[in-house]
Protein backbone atom coordinates (compact mmCIF):
# COMPACT_ATOMS: atom_id res chain seq x y z
CA UNK A 1 0.00 0.00 0.00
CA UNK A 2 1.45 3.29 -0.97
CA UNK A 3 1.35 6.12 1.50
CA UNK A 4 2.81 9.04 -0.37
CA UNK A 5 0.58 10.31 -3.15
CA UNK A 6 0.73 12.97 -5.85
CA UNK A 7 -1.00 16.18 -4.80
CA UNK A 8 -4.35 17.17 -6.24
CA UNK A 9 -2.95 19.91 -8.42
CA UNK A 10 -0.63 17.48 -10.19
CA UNK A 11 -3.42 14.98 -10.65
CA UNK A 12 -5.53 17.71 -12.16
CA UNK A 13 -2.79 18.63 -14.63
CA UNK A 14 -2.49 14.95 -15.45
CA UNK A 15 -6.21 14.59 -16.01
CA UNK A 16 -6.25 17.69 -18.18
CA UNK A 17 -3.44 16.19 -20.25
CA UNK A 18 -1.05 19.02 -19.49
CA UNK A 19 1.86 17.16 -17.97
CA UNK A 20 5.01 16.33 -19.84
CA UNK A 21 5.44 12.68 -20.76
CA UNK A 22 7.98 11.88 -18.03
CA UNK A 23 5.76 13.45 -15.38
CA UNK A 24 2.74 11.62 -16.73
CA UNK A 25 4.74 8.40 -16.52
CA UNK A 26 5.39 8.93 -12.80
CA UNK A 27 1.70 9.54 -12.16
CA UNK A 28 0.63 6.61 -14.30
CA UNK A 29 2.97 4.20 -12.52
CA UNK A 30 1.55 5.36 -9.23
CA UNK A 31 -2.07 5.09 -10.40
CA UNK A 32 -1.51 1.52 -11.45
CA UNK A 33 -1.01 0.59 -7.82
CA UNK A 34 -3.13 3.12 -5.99
CA UNK A 35 -6.92 2.79 -6.09
CA UNK A 36 -7.23 5.88 -3.95
CA UNK A 37 -5.58 8.13 -6.50
CA UNK A 38 -7.38 6.38 -9.34
CA UNK A 39 -10.68 7.39 -7.89
CA UNK A 40 -9.41 10.95 -7.49
CA UNK A 41 -8.45 10.91 -11.17
CA UNK A 42 -11.88 9.52 -12.06
CA UNK A 43 -13.44 12.54 -10.40
CA UNK A 44 -11.03 14.84 -12.20
CA UNK A 45 -11.76 13.22 -15.56
CA UNK A 46 -15.43 13.84 -14.87
CA UNK A 47 -14.55 17.43 -14.09
CA UNK A 48 -12.96 17.64 -17.54
CA UNK A 49 -16.12 16.28 -19.12
CA UNK A 50 -18.35 18.70 -17.26
CA UNK A 51 -16.08 21.65 -18.13
CA UNK A 52 -16.25 20.67 -21.77
CA UNK A 53 -20.02 20.44 -21.60
CA UNK A 54 -20.30 23.94 -20.13
CA UNK A 55 -18.18 25.68 -22.73
CA UNK A 56 -19.50 27.20 -25.94
CA UNK A 57 -20.28 24.82 -28.78
CA UNK A 58 -18.92 25.19 -32.27
CA UNK A 59 -20.79 23.66 -35.16
CA UNK A 60 -18.93 21.22 -37.33
CA UNK A 61 -19.03 20.98 -41.10
CA UNK A 62 -22.20 19.48 -42.50
CA UNK A 63 -20.48 16.63 -44.21
CA UNK A 64 -18.47 15.52 -41.23
CA UNK A 65 -20.76 12.80 -40.02
CA UNK A 66 -20.91 11.24 -43.47
CA UNK A 67 -17.15 11.51 -43.75
CA UNK A 68 -16.81 9.66 -40.48
CA UNK A 69 -19.18 6.92 -41.58
CA UNK A 70 -17.24 6.59 -44.82
CA UNK A 71 -14.05 6.27 -42.88
CA UNK A 72 -15.49 3.65 -40.59
CA UNK A 73 -16.85 1.66 -43.52
CA UNK A 74 -13.71 1.83 -45.58
CA UNK A 75 -11.34 0.75 -42.86
CA UNK A 76 -12.61 -2.35 -41.16
CA UNK A 77 -11.96 -2.09 -37.48
CA UNK A 78 -8.66 -3.64 -36.59
CA UNK A 79 -9.80 -6.83 -34.95
CA UNK A 80 -11.11 -5.80 -31.56
CA UNK A 81 -9.51 -2.47 -30.72
CA UNK A 82 -7.57 -4.57 -28.39
CA UNK A 83 -8.53 -4.58 -24.82
CA UNK A 84 -4.85 -4.22 -24.43
CA UNK A 85 -3.78 -7.01 -22.23
CA UNK A 86 -0.27 -5.94 -21.52
CA UNK A 87 1.98 -8.93 -21.55
CA UNK A 88 4.78 -6.80 -20.33
CA UNK A 89 4.61 -4.05 -17.82
CA UNK A 90 4.81 -0.42 -18.79
CA UNK A 91 8.25 -0.26 -17.24
CA UNK A 92 9.54 -3.18 -19.21
CA UNK A 93 8.12 -1.68 -22.35
CA UNK A 94 9.93 1.53 -21.58
CA UNK A 95 13.21 -0.01 -20.54
CA UNK A 96 13.24 -3.02 -22.83
CA UNK A 97 14.80 -5.01 -20.03
CA UNK A 98 14.15 -6.20 -16.55
CA UNK A 99 15.00 -3.39 -14.25
CA UNK A 100 17.73 -5.33 -12.51
CA UNK A 101 19.55 -6.16 -15.76
CA UNK A 102 20.05 -2.63 -16.94
CA UNK A 103 23.51 -1.25 -17.69
CA UNK A 104 23.71 0.63 -14.42
CA UNK A 105 26.57 3.06 -13.96
CA UNK A 106 28.10 3.00 -10.58
CA UNK A 107 28.54 6.43 -9.08
CA UNK A 108 29.53 6.77 -5.46
CA UNK A 109 29.88 3.69 -3.36
CA UNK A 110 26.27 2.73 -2.87
CA UNK A 111 24.68 4.58 -5.73
CA UNK A 112 24.23 3.61 -9.38
CA UNK A 113 22.43 5.57 -12.04
CA UNK A 114 21.08 5.26 -15.51
CA UNK A 115 20.02 8.24 -17.56
CA UNK A 116 16.98 7.38 -19.68
CA UNK A 117 16.21 10.88 -20.92
CA UNK A 118 16.61 9.68 -24.51
CA UNK A 119 13.47 7.58 -24.13
CA UNK A 120 11.52 10.83 -24.14
CA UNK A 121 12.62 12.67 -27.26
CA UNK A 122 11.54 16.27 -27.40
CA UNK A 123 10.84 16.56 -23.68
CA UNK A 124 12.65 19.08 -21.55
CA UNK A 125 13.21 17.14 -18.37
CA UNK A 126 16.01 14.82 -17.49
CA UNK A 127 14.83 11.33 -16.57
CA UNK A 128 17.05 9.19 -14.40
CA UNK A 129 16.87 5.81 -12.74
CA UNK A 130 18.74 5.57 -9.50
CA UNK A 131 19.70 2.58 -7.49
CA UNK A 132 20.81 2.55 -3.90
CA UNK A 133 22.05 -0.83 -2.73
CA UNK A 134 20.17 -2.42 0.13
CA UNK A 135 21.27 -0.75 3.33
CA UNK A 136 23.25 1.82 1.36
CA UNK A 137 23.42 5.55 1.93
CA UNK A 138 23.46 8.42 -0.49
CA UNK A 139 25.30 11.63 0.37
CA UNK A 140 23.31 14.62 1.57
CA UNK A 141 22.09 16.84 -1.22
CA UNK A 142 19.50 19.39 -2.13
CA UNK A 143 17.73 19.91 -5.43
CA UNK A 144 17.75 22.77 -7.82
CA UNK A 145 14.35 23.12 -9.33
CA UNK A 146 11.97 20.26 -8.79
CA UNK A 147 12.52 16.54 -8.72
CA UNK A 148 9.61 14.16 -9.01
CA UNK A 149 10.40 10.65 -7.90
CA UNK A 150 8.56 7.37 -7.82
CA UNK A 151 9.92 4.31 -6.02
CA UNK A 152 10.02 1.34 -8.38
CA UNK A 153 11.51 -1.22 -6.09
CA UNK A 154 12.51 -1.51 -2.43
CA UNK A 155 12.22 1.47 -0.12
CA UNK A 156 14.24 4.40 1.09
CA UNK A 157 14.05 6.55 4.17
CA UNK A 158 15.08 10.11 4.87
CA UNK A 159 14.21 12.77 7.43
CA UNK A 160 10.70 12.95 6.08
CA UNK A 161 9.80 9.33 6.38
CA UNK A 162 9.90 6.00 4.63
CA UNK A 163 9.11 5.78 0.94
CA UNK A 164 7.96 2.41 -0.26
CA UNK A 165 7.39 0.92 -3.65
CA UNK A 166 5.06 3.10 -5.79
CA UNK A 167 5.27 5.99 -3.37
CA UNK A 168 5.43 9.36 -5.02
CA UNK A 169 7.55 12.22 -3.80
CA UNK A 170 8.36 15.71 -5.03
CA UNK A 171 11.48 17.44 -3.78
CA UNK A 172 12.35 21.07 -4.30
CA UNK A 173 15.31 23.28 -3.55
CA UNK A 174 13.97 23.58 -0.02
CA UNK A 175 14.56 19.94 0.69
CA UNK A 176 17.92 18.67 1.73
CA UNK A 177 17.93 14.96 2.28
CA UNK A 178 20.20 12.01 2.85
CA UNK A 179 18.39 8.90 1.74
CA UNK A 180 19.12 5.43 3.04
CA UNK A 181 17.88 2.26 1.37
CA UNK A 182 15.85 0.27 3.86
CA UNK A 183 14.71 -3.31 3.63
CA UNK A 184 16.55 -6.16 2.02
CA UNK A 185 16.17 -5.10 -1.59
CA UNK A 186 18.10 -2.53 -3.57
CA UNK A 187 16.04 0.61 -3.80
CA UNK A 188 15.36 1.75 -7.36
CA UNK A 189 13.68 5.03 -8.16
CA UNK A 190 12.73 6.91 -11.27
CA UNK A 191 13.23 10.65 -11.09
CA UNK A 192 12.21 13.44 -13.37
CA UNK A 193 14.43 16.45 -12.92
CA UNK A 194 13.77 19.98 -13.93
CA UNK A 195 17.29 21.11 -12.97
CA UNK A 196 20.49 19.46 -11.76
CA UNK A 197 21.09 18.50 -8.15
CA UNK A 198 23.31 20.39 -5.82
CA UNK A 199 25.41 18.44 -3.36
CA UNK A 200 25.67 19.79 0.11
CA UNK A 201 28.15 17.34 1.57
CA UNK A 202 31.68 16.53 0.61
CA UNK A 203 30.91 14.70 -2.61
CA UNK A 204 30.33 17.88 -4.48
CA UNK A 205 31.51 16.71 -7.84
CA UNK A 206 29.28 13.71 -8.19
CA UNK A 207 26.03 13.44 -9.97
CA UNK A 208 23.50 10.82 -9.33
CA UNK A 209 19.87 10.12 -8.80
CA UNK A 210 19.70 10.13 -5.12
CA UNK A 211 21.90 13.08 -5.54
CA UNK A 212 20.41 14.91 -8.41
CA UNK B 1 -20.06 -6.42 -23.21
CA UNK B 2 -17.58 -7.29 -20.62
CA UNK B 3 -19.00 -7.56 -17.18
CA UNK B 4 -17.00 -6.58 -14.22
CA UNK B 5 -15.39 -9.80 -13.23
CA UNK B 6 -12.82 -8.75 -10.76
CA UNK B 7 -14.82 -6.92 -8.17
CA UNK B 8 -13.72 -8.07 -4.83
CA UNK B 9 -16.21 -9.94 -2.79
CA UNK B 10 -16.42 -7.64 0.16
CA UNK B 11 -17.44 -4.84 -2.14
CA UNK B 12 -20.02 -6.93 -3.91
CA UNK B 13 -21.64 -7.90 -0.69
CA UNK B 14 -21.93 -4.35 0.46
CA UNK B 15 -23.24 -2.90 -2.76
CA UNK B 16 -24.37 -5.24 -5.45
CA UNK B 17 -23.11 -4.03 -8.78
CA UNK B 18 -25.91 -3.84 -11.28
CA UNK B 19 -25.22 -5.62 -14.49
CA UNK B 20 -26.59 -4.43 -17.78
CA UNK B 21 -29.34 -6.98 -17.68
CA UNK B 22 -30.77 -5.89 -14.38
CA UNK B 23 -32.70 -2.80 -13.54
CA UNK B 24 -30.40 -0.57 -11.57
CA UNK B 25 -31.60 -0.40 -8.03
CA UNK B 26 -30.32 3.03 -7.14
CA UNK B 27 -30.81 6.32 -8.85
CA UNK B 28 -27.12 7.02 -9.24
CA UNK B 29 -26.63 3.59 -10.73
CA UNK B 30 -28.81 4.46 -13.66
CA UNK B 31 -27.23 5.14 -16.98
CA UNK B 32 -27.58 8.68 -18.21
CA UNK B 33 -28.99 8.95 -21.77
CA UNK B 34 -25.56 9.39 -23.39
CA UNK B 35 -24.19 6.35 -21.68
CA UNK B 36 -27.20 4.35 -22.85
CA UNK B 37 -26.56 5.44 -26.42
CA UNK B 38 -22.90 4.61 -26.17
CA UNK B 39 -23.71 1.14 -24.90
CA UNK B 40 -25.96 0.66 -27.92
CA UNK B 41 -23.17 1.67 -30.24
CA UNK B 42 -20.88 -0.81 -28.56
CA UNK B 43 -23.32 -3.70 -28.42
CA UNK B 44 -25.30 -3.29 -31.61
CA UNK B 45 -23.25 -0.92 -33.77
CA UNK B 46 -26.35 1.25 -33.65
CA UNK B 47 -25.75 4.10 -36.10
CA UNK B 48 -28.67 6.15 -34.97
CA UNK B 49 -27.36 6.15 -31.43
CA UNK B 50 -23.95 7.03 -32.83
CA UNK B 51 -25.46 9.94 -34.71
CA UNK B 52 -27.16 11.25 -31.57
CA UNK B 53 -23.85 11.13 -29.75
CA UNK B 54 -22.26 12.98 -32.63
CA UNK B 55 -24.87 15.72 -32.57
CA UNK B 56 -24.35 16.22 -28.88
CA UNK B 57 -20.60 15.87 -28.50
CA UNK B 58 -19.07 16.98 -31.81
CA UNK B 59 -19.72 20.71 -31.20
CA UNK B 60 -18.22 20.40 -27.70
CA UNK B 61 -15.19 18.60 -29.06
CA UNK B 62 -14.68 21.17 -31.75
CA UNK B 63 -14.63 23.94 -29.19
CA UNK B 64 -12.21 21.89 -27.12
CA UNK B 65 -9.87 21.52 -30.08
CA UNK B 66 -10.06 25.22 -30.91
CA UNK B 67 -9.62 26.40 -27.35
CA UNK B 68 -6.41 24.50 -26.93
CA UNK B 69 -4.73 25.91 -29.96
CA UNK B 70 -5.44 23.19 -32.48
CA UNK B 71 -7.78 25.35 -34.53
CA UNK B 72 -6.31 24.31 -37.85
CA UNK B 73 -6.78 20.68 -36.91
CA UNK B 74 -10.04 21.04 -35.04
CA UNK B 75 -12.21 19.13 -37.48
CA UNK B 76 -9.59 16.47 -37.86
CA UNK B 77 -9.51 16.01 -34.11
CA UNK B 78 -13.29 15.71 -33.88
CA UNK B 79 -13.26 13.12 -36.66
CA UNK B 80 -10.51 11.10 -35.09
CA UNK B 81 -12.27 11.14 -31.75
CA UNK B 82 -15.48 9.86 -33.33
CA UNK B 83 -13.79 7.13 -35.30
CA UNK B 84 -12.13 6.12 -32.08
CA UNK B 85 -15.46 6.17 -30.22
CA UNK B 86 -16.93 3.82 -32.82
CA UNK B 87 -14.04 1.40 -32.62
CA UNK B 88 -13.76 1.37 -28.87
CA UNK B 89 -17.42 1.47 -27.97
CA UNK B 90 -17.40 -2.29 -27.45
CA UNK B 91 -14.93 -1.72 -24.62
CA UNK B 92 -17.03 0.94 -22.99
CA UNK B 93 -18.30 -0.07 -19.58
CA UNK B 94 -20.95 2.31 -18.28
CA UNK B 95 -20.27 1.09 -14.76
CA UNK B 96 -16.80 2.54 -14.92
CA UNK B 97 -17.41 5.94 -16.41
CA UNK B 98 -20.20 8.09 -17.75
CA UNK B 99 -20.13 8.45 -21.53
CA UNK B 100 -19.14 12.10 -21.36
CA UNK B 101 -16.18 11.30 -19.09
CA UNK B 102 -15.10 8.48 -21.35
CA UNK B 103 -15.35 10.70 -24.42
CA UNK B 104 -13.45 13.48 -22.69
CA UNK B 105 -10.54 11.12 -21.99
CA UNK B 106 -10.54 9.91 -25.60
CA UNK B 107 -10.45 13.50 -26.83
CA UNK B 108 -7.67 14.38 -24.41
CA UNK B 109 -5.61 11.41 -25.56
CA UNK B 110 -6.27 12.10 -29.21
CA UNK B 111 -5.05 15.66 -28.77
CA UNK B 112 -1.92 14.52 -26.99
CA UNK B 113 -1.36 11.90 -29.64
CA UNK B 114 -1.73 14.35 -32.50
CA UNK B 115 0.70 16.77 -30.89
CA UNK B 116 3.19 13.99 -30.22
CA UNK B 117 3.04 12.88 -33.83
CA UNK B 118 3.49 16.42 -35.10
CA UNK B 119 6.63 16.98 -33.14
CA UNK B 120 7.93 13.45 -33.08
CA UNK B 121 11.57 13.30 -33.87
CA UNK B 122 12.97 10.43 -35.88
CA UNK B 123 13.46 8.45 -32.71
CA UNK B 124 10.57 6.10 -32.10
CA UNK B 125 8.65 6.72 -28.91
CA UNK B 126 8.88 3.57 -26.86
CA UNK B 127 5.78 4.50 -24.88
CA UNK B 128 2.42 5.20 -26.44
CA UNK B 129 0.04 7.91 -25.36
CA UNK B 130 -2.32 5.40 -23.84
CA UNK B 131 0.41 3.84 -21.79
CA UNK B 132 0.65 7.18 -20.05
CA UNK B 133 -2.94 8.42 -20.10
CA UNK B 134 -5.56 5.81 -19.61
CA UNK B 135 -9.14 5.59 -20.81
CA UNK B 136 -11.32 4.68 -17.82
CA UNK B 137 -12.44 1.08 -17.77
CA UNK B 138 -9.91 -0.20 -20.28
CA UNK B 139 -7.67 -2.00 -17.91
CA UNK B 140 -8.24 -5.23 -16.15
CA UNK B 141 -6.91 -4.50 -12.76
CA UNK B 142 -9.34 -1.88 -11.60
CA UNK B 143 -11.37 -3.47 -8.87
CA UNK B 144 -12.78 -0.10 -7.91
CA UNK B 145 -16.48 -0.36 -7.48
CA UNK B 146 -18.64 1.29 -10.05
CA UNK B 147 -21.15 3.29 -8.06
CA UNK B 148 -18.41 5.45 -6.78
CA UNK B 149 -17.53 6.39 -10.33
CA UNK B 150 -21.07 6.90 -11.43
CA UNK B 151 -21.77 9.24 -8.63
CA UNK B 152 -18.70 11.19 -9.31
CA UNK B 153 -19.92 12.88 -12.45
CA UNK B 154 -23.24 13.85 -10.98
CA UNK B 155 -21.52 15.12 -7.89
CA UNK B 156 -19.03 17.08 -9.96
CA UNK B 157 -21.80 18.77 -11.90
CA UNK B 158 -23.64 19.69 -8.73
CA UNK B 159 -20.57 20.94 -6.90
CA UNK B 160 -19.40 22.90 -9.88
CA UNK B 161 -22.63 24.83 -10.03
CA UNK B 162 -21.86 26.18 -6.58
CA UNK B 163 -18.35 27.36 -7.30
CA UNK B 164 -17.58 31.06 -7.74
CA UNK B 165 -16.77 32.24 -11.21
CA UNK B 166 -13.10 32.94 -10.51
CA UNK B 167 -12.49 29.30 -9.58
CA UNK B 168 -14.30 28.01 -12.63
CA UNK B 169 -12.33 30.36 -14.88
CA UNK B 170 -9.06 28.96 -13.63
CA UNK B 171 -10.17 25.35 -14.01
CA UNK B 172 -11.48 26.03 -17.50
CA UNK B 173 -8.12 27.38 -18.56
CA UNK B 174 -6.36 24.31 -17.26
CA UNK B 175 -8.77 21.83 -18.88
CA UNK B 176 -9.82 23.61 -22.02
CA UNK B 177 -6.81 25.70 -22.91
CA UNK B 178 -4.16 23.34 -21.58
CA UNK B 179 -2.56 26.07 -19.54
CA UNK B 180 -0.28 25.35 -16.64
CA UNK B 181 -1.02 27.05 -13.35
CA UNK B 182 1.85 29.42 -14.04
CA UNK B 183 0.48 30.35 -17.46
CA UNK B 184 -2.94 30.98 -15.96
CA UNK B 185 -1.37 33.26 -13.38
CA UNK B 186 0.48 35.20 -16.06
CA UNK B 187 -2.57 35.56 -18.21
CA UNK B 188 -4.91 36.70 -15.45
CA UNK B 189 -2.14 38.78 -13.96
CA UNK B 190 -2.53 37.29 -10.49
CA UNK B 191 0.06 35.55 -8.33
CA UNK B 192 0.70 31.84 -8.85
CA UNK B 193 -0.30 31.25 -5.23
CA UNK B 194 -3.73 32.72 -5.91
CA UNK B 195 -4.25 30.42 -8.87
CA UNK B 196 -3.27 27.43 -6.80
CA UNK B 197 -5.49 28.37 -3.91
CA UNK B 198 -8.46 28.84 -6.23
CA UNK B 199 -7.86 25.41 -7.68
CA UNK B 200 -7.47 23.91 -4.23
CA UNK B 201 -10.70 25.49 -3.04
CA UNK B 202 -12.51 24.11 -6.06
CA UNK B 203 -10.99 20.67 -5.69
CA UNK B 204 -11.90 20.49 -2.06
CA UNK B 205 -15.50 21.22 -3.01
CA UNK B 206 -15.22 18.37 -5.42
CA UNK B 207 -13.81 16.19 -2.65
CA UNK B 208 -10.61 15.51 -4.52
CA UNK B 209 -8.69 17.18 -1.73
CA UNK B 210 -10.79 15.98 1.13
CA UNK B 211 -9.85 12.53 -0.02
CA UNK B 212 -6.21 13.49 0.42
CA UNK B 213 -6.76 13.91 4.11
CA UNK B 214 -8.39 10.57 4.59
CA UNK B 215 -5.34 8.66 3.48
Amino acid sequence: MTRHHPDSLSLMEYSAGNLSEPHALCIRLHLDKCTHCRSRVDTLDSLGAVMMEQQPKVSVSETMFDDILAKIDSTPAPEQPAKVVPKISLLQKLLGEDINNLPWKRQLGDVSVLDITEKFPGQKEQVVLQKLVAGGKAPAHTHRGTETTIVLQGAFADQKGVFNQWDFVVLTDQDEHKPVAVGCEDCITLSVLSAPVKLTGTFTRMLNPFIR
Amino acid sequence: MNKVTNINHATVKERPVTTLDQKPARAEGRKDPWSQLLVKVGKEQDRQAYHSLFEHFAPQLKYYAMANGMASHAEELVQEVFVSIWRRACLYDWQKAAASTWIFTIARNQRIDMLRKMRRTSAEMPVETEDLWQIPGEDDNQPVTSLHRLMSERRVRESLSQLPEDQITVIAKVYMEQKSHQMVADELNIPLGTVKSRVRLALSKLKVILQDQNV
